[in-house]
């Protein structure tokens, strides 16, 4: 208690605010760039030569999207590991600030991938290994928020989601692979051994989607961060005040 | 030391188990319990014989007795540690010179024991009651299969009650934690369970589950041996 509240302290003397400014700079880019994706994906890119035709066109934002929510779990997982080792509170925000992007992210995941599963299949869900393990982790990870909800001790708190953390990153994977022990299911596999399958025009507006969706990504976690601090800074004011 | 320390902590769960036989006596109630309901749950659907249909629920059989151990070792998971929060046995033991690794090997063996005695009661009336006793082709496997299946139950399972009862859920959250991990178990399990159960056990389809988990087993088991310190609190 006496180190978190002398940490407050500290940052009560220089608030450590949002840092607005390079956040902005951030999200703008994040928007330049997405808006460039889909213009190249819209006019540039070809209409798919198969039956996906137009559809295929949610491809640029589904597969960014599902790559972004795994690069927040990775971004958890480091952090938990860090937090682990070092027991810095610091790591725990990043923690939750980036289990909770993953979460988003994962729901906008399943949301575009069930709709372009109705165009493309014709069923809103199929229980293919990545739609199973995209939903799958969204459950994990929602319940990293219950187990948070229920210790109330801080330092056990990050210690617990920080270990939950780890356990539930490990089991992504493992639950892709699980998946793939049934018959195959209709996914296409878009980066295989056999490389991209794009073409260049195609590969062109993915990759620009795919950065602006990271810097969107790391937009957000700067906000998430900011957030996170000063909802700690007023919990021990209002701690102060109170005592 | 560490043989004789993991011996006796183990030694202790087991007596103060057989002492009031509760966690082993309601789980063996519940796991058939869970049957008759999946019976009738599933029959309803499976067609009985006035509908045309045979009433043969081997197809189902290997989802079935996974998900009804799965909830199972949730009910006795939950109880393995009630006692030792609420009596203060867990503070002794964490001002023991143990090492915390030990504490979780002998409280997960322990768990392993208790689900494998239930299995030895339950699995021969499942295999009356839902697979007409077709079993003994692949015996060994199917052997195999749950010893793995529960070691993963137990690793995962112990690592997660310890967290859990340090909660103030306790008991609510064990499940929400619990069962997303597990689905790849139940997955393997399940799948591998029902082509021994159909017959149809090609004997790769069978040896990929296998190994699946066995690498599973040993992903938990290193995890939980890695930060069973920081789960088990101060």
């Amino acid at each position: 208690m006496e180190s978190t509240s002398t940490a407050a302290l500290d940052r009560f003397d220089r608030p450590a605010g949002l840092k607005l400014a390079t956040t902005t700079v951030i999200l703008a880019a994040a928007g330049v760039a997405l808006a460039c994706g889909l213009l190249v994906a819209f006019w540039v890119a070809p209409t798919d030569a198969s039956t996906l035709g137009f559809s295929q066109k949610i491809f640029y934002f589904h597969a960014p999207i599902a790559e972004t929510a795994l690069l927040a779990y990775g971004v958890a997982f480091v952090a938990a590991v860090l937090y682990l080792r070092r027991e810095d509170a610091k790591y725990d925000r990043l923690g939750v600030a980036a289990v909770r992007l993953g979460l988003v992210f994962s729901v906008l995941v399943l949301v575009t991938g069930s709709i372009w599963g109705k165009a493309a299949w014709g069923v809103w869900w199929a229980w293919d290994a990545r739609l199973t393990t995209f939903l799958i982790a969204c459950l994990l990870y929602a319940g990293y928020f219950v187990l948070r909800g229920t210790v109330e001790d801080d330092s056990r708190r990050a210690t617990y989601a920080a270990l939950f953390a780890i356990v539930a990153f490990v089991d992504v994977p493992i639950t892709f692979f699980a998946t793939r022990l049934l018959p195959a299911g209709l996914h296409p596999v878009v980066l295989g051994p056999q490389g991209s399958g794009m073409a260049a025009r195609d590969l062109v507006a993915f990759l620009i989607s795919m950065a602006g969706m990271t810097l969107l990504f790391v937009g957000l976690l700067r906000i998430e961060l900011g957030i996170e601090a000063l909802r700690e800074e007023l919990r021990d004011l209002k701690y102060r005040l109170g005592s | 030391m560490a043989f004789r320390q993991f011996r006796a902590l183990l030694r202790k769960d087991i007596v103060s188990e057989l002492r009031t036989r509760e966690m082993i006596a309601s789980m063996f109630l519940f796991v058939v319990l869970a049957m008759i309901i999946f019976h009738y749950a599933f029959t309803v659907h499976a067609g009985n014989a006035g509908s045309g249909g045979s009433g043969d629920l081997s197809l189902f059989a290997g989802g079935m007795l996974w998900v009804v151990f799965v909830f199972g070792a949730l009910l006795g998971l939950n109880r393995s540690f009630v006692h030792e929060k609420d009596e203060g046995c867990l503070d002794g033991l964490l001002l023991c010179p143990v090492d915390r690794v030990i504490i979780f090997l002998a409280k997960m063996t322990a768990n392993l024991i208790f689900l494998g005695l239930i299995q030895v009661l339950a699995v021969p009336v499942f295999v009356v009651i839902f697979a007409s006793g077709r079993i003994a082709t692949h015996l060994p496997a199917f052997l195999a299969l749950i010893v793995l299946a529960d070691l993963g139950i137990a690793a995962l399972g112990t690592l997660l009650a310890t967290i859990s009862m340090n909660t103030r859920a306790r008991d609510l959250l064990l499940p929400i934690l619990f069962l997303p991990l597990v689905i790849p178990l139940l997955i393997a399990a399940a799948s591998g369970t029902s082509t021994v159960f159909s017959g149809t056990a090609g004997g790769g389809s069978l040896l990929a589950r296998l190994a699946f988990l066995l690498v599973y087993d040993g992903v938990f088991l290193v995890l939980a041996y890695g930060t069973y310190d920081f789960a088990i609190g101060e």
